[in-house]
C-alpha cells in the first residue's frame, strides 16, 4: 500500500518534470523561431490549419451560446420587468467569460485532439526519431509552430466566438424575444467596458499556449499502438479543459485584483 | 576467418565509431549488459540476434537517439554520449538512418522527404541543382519518376527505398539500416541488399545493418555481431559465425526452434488449451 503510493508519488513528480522540461524547451525554440524567418513558412502552415479551419466551428460555438444565454435569461428578467437589460447580462457574460472559455474548449477538441493524433502517431511511426536523426530538433521543427500558431490565432478565434455571441444573443433577444433594439445596445455599451473585452482576449494566450503544449507533449510520449495514440488524445483533452478552467480562475483572481486596483485611478490620467 | 576478441578493452581510436561498456535499462529492466564494440571505416556490419535483444536500442545509441544508462559512445574519438541535442545535430549530420519502416513524413511528398534533411541545415538558392540531386538520389535507389508521390501511394519495399534515399541526401559517411529487409519478399529484400552493397561500392560508407535476416547478413557484411540477452556473444566475419560453437549462435543462424520453446509447446497441447469448444466456457 505504502509502497503503491510511494511509486504513484514518485512517478507524479517524474512527470511533472519531463512536462516542465518540455514546456521549457517549447517556449525557447518558439522565441527562437521567431527570430528566424526562415522558419515563418511553417509557422503559416499551421495558422492555416489551426486557426483559419476553426473559424467556422468557433463561430458557431459562440452563436449558439448568445442565443441560448438569451432564452434562458430572459424569463428572469421580463419578471422583475428588466428585459430590457438583457443585452447587458448577455454581453458581459459572453465577451468576459463565455466566450473565451467555450472557444477554449472547442479549440481544445478540434485543434487539442487534432496535434496529439498527429504527433503521436509520428511518434509511434519513428518520425519523430527520423527528424532527430537528420540533425534536426523535433522541439523546433514540430512543437514551436504549433504552440505559436495556438498562441497567437486563439485570441483572434475569441474575438470571433465573442462577436457572433453577440449577434447571436441580439437574434433572440430582439427580433424572437422582441426586446426594444436600442435599449438592448444602451444597456450593453454601458455595461461592457474594455476592460472586460481586454480580459477576454487576453486569457486566449494563456488558453492557446495551455492548448498546444499539453497536446504536443501528449503526442511526444504517447505509447506505441492505436491504443496509445487514442489515450493520448483523451488525456491530452481532459489535460486541456482541467488546465482551461484553472487558468480562467487563476485570471480571474489576479484580474480582478488588478481592476479594482488600478481601473478606478484611469479617469484621473 | 575473422574473429574478434569478446573480452578485449576498447579505445575510442580503435574504430570510427566506438562504444565502451554500454548498459542501458527502461524501467529497472537491462536492455543492453556492457557492451564494448570498435566498428571500423569503410566496412558493413551487421548485428544480429532474436526479436528483442537489443538491436535497434544499440543502434540508436550509436547516434544518441537513446543515451546510455551507463558506458561511452564516440564518432571520430570525440564522445558524443553527453553532448546537448544541439551540439548533435553537428555530429548527425554525417550519419544515415533507415528506419524498419521507413518512418517517412507522410505530410509530405517523395521530393519533399528527400529535401527535407538539406533545407533543414542550408536555405536553398538554387532549387535546379536541388532538383537534379533529388534525381540522382532517388535514381540510386530505383525511384525516378516517384517525386510527387505521397508516402501512402507506396508499397513497403517502395517506401523502404525512399527513405534509404533520403538517408544518403547529405552524403553521410555512416548509414545506420534498422531491419532494411523486414516484411519484403524475397527478391525485394535481394534487391535492397544489393543496394546496400551498391551504396558500400560506390560511396565507399561505413554501414551497420541490424537484421534477423541471415541471408542479408551473409551477403553484405563484413563483420557479423550476434546480441544475445543484451551481450554480444559472437563476433566475426561470416564463416565464424557459421561455425560459431555457441548453441544459441547456432540455432539463431539456422533457424531452428529451441528446446524450451519445444517444451512449452508440448505442455499446452491439450485440446482445452489450444482449441476453442463453446461448451468448456458454459
Amino acid at each position: 500500500m505504502i509502497e503503491t503510493i510511494g511509486e504513484k508519488t514518485i512517478e507524479s513528480i517524474a512527470n511533472t518534470g519531463r512536462f516542465a522540461r518540455f514546456l521549457g524547451r517549447a517556449l525557447n525554440r518558439s522565441a527562437v523561431s521567431i527570430l528566424q524567418p526562415t522558419g515563418y513558412g511553417l509557422i503559416w502552415a499551421q495558422m492555416f490549419t489551426i486557426g483559419v479551419r476553426s473559424v467556422p466551428v468557433i463561430m458557431v460555438t459562440g452563436a449558439f451560446v448568445g442565443m441560448v444565454l438569451a432564452i434562458q435569461a430572459y424569463d428572469q428578467l421580463a419578471g422583475m420587468g428588466l428585459e430590457e437589460r438583457l443585452g447587458v447580462l448577455i454581453n458581459i457574460a459572453v465577451v468576459k467569460e463565455l466566450g473565451p472559455v467555450l472557444a477554449a474548449v472547442m479549440l481544445a477538441g478540434r485543434v487539442g485532439g487534432a496535434l496529439t493524433a498527429e504527433l503521436g502517431t509520428m511518434n509511434v511511426t519513428e518520425q519523430i526519431s527520423a527528424v532527430q536523426s537528420m540533425g534536426t530538433d523535433p522541439i523546433k521543427y514540430l512543437v514551436a509552430p504549433r504552440f505559436l500558431a495556438c498562441l497567437i490565432l486563439t485570441p483572434f478565434l475569441i474575438v470571433y466566438a465573442d462577436l457572433l455571441g453577440i449577434l447571436g444573443g441580439y437574434f433572440v433577444s430582439v427580433i424572437q424575444l422582441k426586446i426594444n433594439s436600442r435599449a438592448y445596445w444602451d444597456f450593453s455599451a454601458q455595461g461592457v467596458e474594455l476592460w472586460d473585452l481586454t480580459t477576454g482576449i487576453l486569457k486566449g494566450f494563456f488558453f492557446g499556449g495551455a492548448i498546444a503544449v499539453i497536446s504536443c507533449y501528449k503526442g511526444f510520449t504517447c505509447r506505441e499502438g492505436a491504443q496509445g495514440v487514442g489515450e493520448a488524445c483523451t488525456e491530452a483533452f481532459v489535460g486541456s479543459f482541467i488546465t482551461i478552467l484553472a487558468l480562467n480562475f487563476i485570471f480571474a483572481v489576479i484580474m480582478k485584483a488588478i481592476y479594482t486596483t488600478f481601473w478606478p485611478v484611469q479617469s484621473l490620467l | 576467418m575473422r574473429e574478434f576478441d569478446l573480452a578485449r578493452l576498447v579505445n575510442k581510436d580503435d574504430g570510427l565509431i566506438v562504444v565502451r561498456n554500454l548498459v542501458k535499462g527502461f524501467n529497472g529492466r537491462k536492455v543492453l549488459r556492457n557492451i564494448s564494440l570498435a566498428l571500423e571505416k569503410g566496412k558493413t556490419t551487421a548485428i544480429i540476434g532474436p526479436s528483442g535483444c537489443g538491436k535497434t536500442v544499440l543502434m540508436k545509441h550509436l547516434i544518441v537517439l537513446e543515451r546510455p544508462t551507463s558506458g561511452e559512445v564516440y564518432f571520430k574519438q570525440e564522445r558524443i554520449d553527453e553532448l546537448s541535442e544541439k551540439e548533435l545535430a553537428r555530429i548527425r549530420m554525417h550519419f544515415g538512418f533507415c528506419f524498419q519502416m521507413g518512418a517517412l513524413f507522410d505530410s509530405l511528398t517523395v521530393y519533399e522527404n528527400i529535401i527535407f534533411p538539406i533545407r533543414q541545415h542550408q536555405k536553398i538558392g538554387n532549387w535546379r541543382a536541388v532538383d537534379e540531386l533529388v534525381k540522382q538520389k532517388l535514381a540510386v535507389v530505383g525511384m525516378d519518376g516517384y517525386q510527387q508521390h505521397f508516402p501512402a501511394s507506396l508499397s513497403g519495399g517502395q517506401q523502404k527505398r525512399v527513405a534509404l534515399a533520403r538517408a544518403i541526401s547529405l552524403n553521410p559517411e555512416v548509414i545506420l539500416y534498422d531491419e532494411p529487409t523486414t516484411g519484403l519478399d524475397p527478391i525485394r529484400s535481394d534487391v535492397i541488399n544489393e543496394l546496400i552493397l551498391k551504396l558500400q561500392r560506390e560511396l565507399k560508407v561505413t554501414s551497420i545493418v541490424v537484421t534477423h535476416d541471415m541471408n542479408s547478413a551473409y551477403k553484405i557484411a563484413d563483420r557479423i555481431i550476434m546480441l544475445h540477452e543484451g551481450k554480444v556473444i559472437a563476433d566475426g566475419d561470416a564463416d565464424h559465425i557459421r561455425t560459431h560453437p555457441h548453441s544459441v549462435v547456432q540455432q539463431f543462424i539456422r533457424g531452428q526452434v529451441g528446446e524450451a520453446d519445444l517444451a512449452a509447446l508440448r505442455l499446452g497441447g491439450t485440446r482445452f488449451q489450444t482449441q476453442y469448444n463453446p461448451e468448456d466456457f458454459q
